[in-house]
């Protein structure tokens, strides 16, 4: 009998937790291309860093991927699988030119780490190749996604509540909105360069 | 003797060897074709950094894994399989999947100090062209083309194209193919063997034909001029030959200039440029490069000391620098050596003294000199040093009217170089100083005529200079040559009033595409 009270005190928990888990959809227009929409930060709330390492590559004289969104507080590896020594560095984050950052040259199949602790956009670049250009958007919350090549989105197990949503692109200005997520929540932004 | 006409027409053209000495060029073809900026080998083009040596060094190609870097795929010239059928030669080979064309242009502003005709107004019968003082000088319009083949058989034309305008120079410049690394047939080390026929610079330690300054070194343009003066023995040595000229012929290569060792061996044609000179009535006038069996011999050795001192990236192409790669720290000594003989032609008579005859004097020849580069980091210091020595062959005469034969004479020599300084300030900017030194028995720039010839003179040059990168492609640079006194003496030794001293500030914009 104890036994059947919990199994339902954890299906009832279970259920409860699906059904204030939501999702936050939409559609990026006015620009071409993938872009970065995430959910700002909420007040009262703290997320820990992820434990997963993803990895900006450089391979082709090309950065790889050129778009990548992570979560505040996650480690990057920097790989450099060229036979050409690469370099990485960024003038800032977010726009703040104080977090500017120079990761220098480091051989061929090998990695190193970064943890971006501040959120916000970094452009990558390359000291001996300029053409080479790569964006990390650092969100703020573990809720973000890249948008498909035709700007639509969807942010799962976004936590019922109200929220502002910005959405990011390269070479156009920011845009936010409010969004209610109630089981679903919809957000579209028309971004303008 | 047809030695003062000569003399005439390259005083008069000295603006334009002022400004057109240098001929250089990038190759915006390979930035299409791998998708990547001029700066992956160029600190300033044209001057390479080591990975832009590395890919000249193998063929036009990236060192390793060349295949993963092309973003434009190369058109096979037969199925890959056939390779199977001879796997030893070089069949099928490729051709670049569009053609590696570029485009250079660039245009030149300069302004010449006020005493630039001072020269001119201290003679004589024939002063020469007028200096203007202030002068918009267009400077080439080049197209060039350069790439792979497959195989290790790389090829480069280049021409410019511009002849039609003032002050344009025109012609060919190099147009060769280099079968890189054929030592691999003969089971010798990797790239110790490479072989270039057509024709090209010679391999000297600092391109001309490729360099970064607006204007040339003086010492790689100095021809040998013999004396035109009572006060010392006589000469007759008319050589046109220049290092920076353009030879063609064949030349074997090994090692690396980014790296190591590195040799080059080359035979190209017997440079004739001195004979006839204008307005010289000797038949036959000879219409080939070169008119003899002869052949003239080039060699170079070098060897790279590589000082990096970063453990992991000292056997790259490239070192790992704190805030991204760079040339390796290294100082580089090398020497070259060049004989040949220079084709002088004069109206005669047989040994009986009565017949006439066009003598041919073949005179001996050669240049000697060594070379440095130092690098670290930003700053790069390099120098060369040349002594160039002809042998002065006279006409002599053991029977009847003239001349019938040739005696040596004291030979004609001349000694020089240069030291510079390049330092990138920044990525886009970098400041050059420079001092070129040339000694010559008959200075070619003073050597005006009989009238004025120097017994000896040292002419100096001092040229600051900065470029600025306003593109990869785009380049906005300037630079001042500043020339001390260089006195010029009469027959009878006594001073010219107004000595030669003329400084020149040159401005230049330039592209490629």
């Amino acid at each position: 009998m104890k036994a059947n009270l919990i199994v339902v005190a954890a299906l009832l928990f279970a259920f409860s937790g699906a059904a204030s888990a939501g999702t936050v959809s939409g559609k990026v227009s006015g620009v071409n291309g993938e872009s970065v929409v995430y959910i700002e930060a909420i007040a009262g709330k703290n997320f820990p860093g992820p434990t997963e390492k993803p990895v900006m590559d450089q391979k082709g004289l090309k950065f790889q991927p050129s778009l990548m969104a992570v979560q505040q507080g996650t480690t990057v590896e920097f790989l450099n699988s060229d036979t050409v020594a690469h370099n990485a560095f960024w003038i800032s984050v977010g726009g703040n030119k104080k977090l500017a950052h120079n990761l220098g040259t480091w051989p061929q199949g090998q990695k190193k780490d970064f943890k971006f602790d501040n959120p916000g956009a970094v452009p990558l670049l390359c000291n001996v190749h300029p053409e080479m250009s790569a964006y990390i958007v650092v969100s703020p919350t573990p809720y973000f996604a890249v948008t498909d090549q035709s700007g639509s989105y969807k942010i799962e197990n976004v936590p019922d509540g109200s929220y502002t949503v910005t959405a990011w692109h390269e070479g156009a200005k920011n845009q936010s909105k409010p969004v209610t997520v109630s089981g679903e929540g919809k957000a579209d932004f028309t971004l303008s360069k | 003797m047809t030695i003062r006409p000569y003399l005439r027409a390259i005083y008069s053209s000295l603006p334009t060897f002022l400004l057109l000495a240098s001929v250089s060029h990038a190759i915006p073809a390979f930035s299409r074709q791998y998708g990547t900026s001029c700066s992956t080998c160029h600190v300033d083009f044209p001057k390479l950094n080591d990975f832009g040596k590395a890919f000249k060094d193998a063929g036009f190609k990236f060192p390793k894994g060349d295949e993963t870097f092309l973003k434009v795929a190369p058109v096979m010239l037969g199925a890959p399989a056939q390779k199977d059928i001879w796997p030893h030669t070089i069949f099928p080979g490729t051709i670049p999947g569009f053609p590696p064309i570029g485009i250079r242009f660039n245009t030149f502003f300069q302004v010449v100090s006020k005493n630039r005709n001072d020269i001119n107004a201290g003679n004589l019968a024939n002063p020469g062209t007028f200096i203007p003082r202030t002068d918009f000088q267009p400077g080439l319009f080049s197209i060039f083309m350069a790439g792979n083949f497959g195989s290790g058989i790389a090829f480069w034309v280049d021409d410019d194209i511009s002849v039609g305008g003032s002050g344009a120079n025109g012609g060919l410049g190099d147009g060769y193919l280099k079968f890189v690394n054929i030592g691999r047939l003969f089971k010798l080390p990797t790239d110790s063997l490479s072989l270039r026929i057509g024709q090209f610079e010679l391999d000297l330690p600092f391109s001309p034909a490729r360099s970064h300054n607006l204007s040339g070194w003086d010492i790689f343009d100095e021809a040998n001029v013999g004396a035109m003066n009572s006060l010392v023995p006589l000469q007759n040595v008319n050589n046109a030959f220049a290092l920076s000229s353009a030879s063609q012929g064949v030349e074997i290569s090994g090692g690396h200039t980014y790296s190591g060792y590195h040799y080059s061996l080359a035979v190209v044609n017997q440079n004739t440029g001195g004979t006839p000179s204008p307005g010289d009535t000797v038949q036959p006038v000879v219409g080939f490069v070169s008119d003899s069996n002869f052949k003239d011999l080039y060699g170079r050795f070098s060897y790279r000391f590589n000082l990096e001192r970063d453990p992991a990236s000292r056997n790259e192409v490239q070192a790992a620098g704190a805030t991204g790669p760079r040339d390796h720290t290294y100082l580089n000594l090398g020497t070259f050596y060049f004989y040949g003989r220079s084709v002088q032609r004069f109206n005669g008579f047989s040994t009986d003294g009565v017949t006439p005859l066009v003598l041919t004097a073949r005179e001996p020849f050669y240049r000697l000199g060594g070379d440095f580069s130092f690098n670290y980091h930003a700053l790069n210091l390099y120098g060369l040093y040349l002594y160039g020595h002809d042998k002065n062959l006279l006409p002599f005469t053991t029977a009847g009217e003239g001349p019938n034969g040739f005696i040596g004479g004291v030979p004609a020599t001349f000694s020089g170089g240069f030291l510079q300084a390049d330092y990138m300030l920044l990525p886009w900017m970098m400041g050059i100083m420079r001092y070129d030194v040339v000694k010559s028995s008959a200075d070619r720039i003073n050597g005006f005529g009989a009238g004025v010839s120097p017994l000896s003179a040292t002419r100096n040059r001092i040229t600051p200079g900065i470029q600025f990168l306003i593109h990869a492609n785009i380049k906005a640079a300037f630079e001042y040559q500043i020339r001390p006194q260089q006195t010029v003496f009469d027959t009878s030794g006594n001073q010219i009033a107004k000595p030669f001293r003329t400084n020149s500030a040159v401005a230049d914009l330039e592209f490629v595409y």
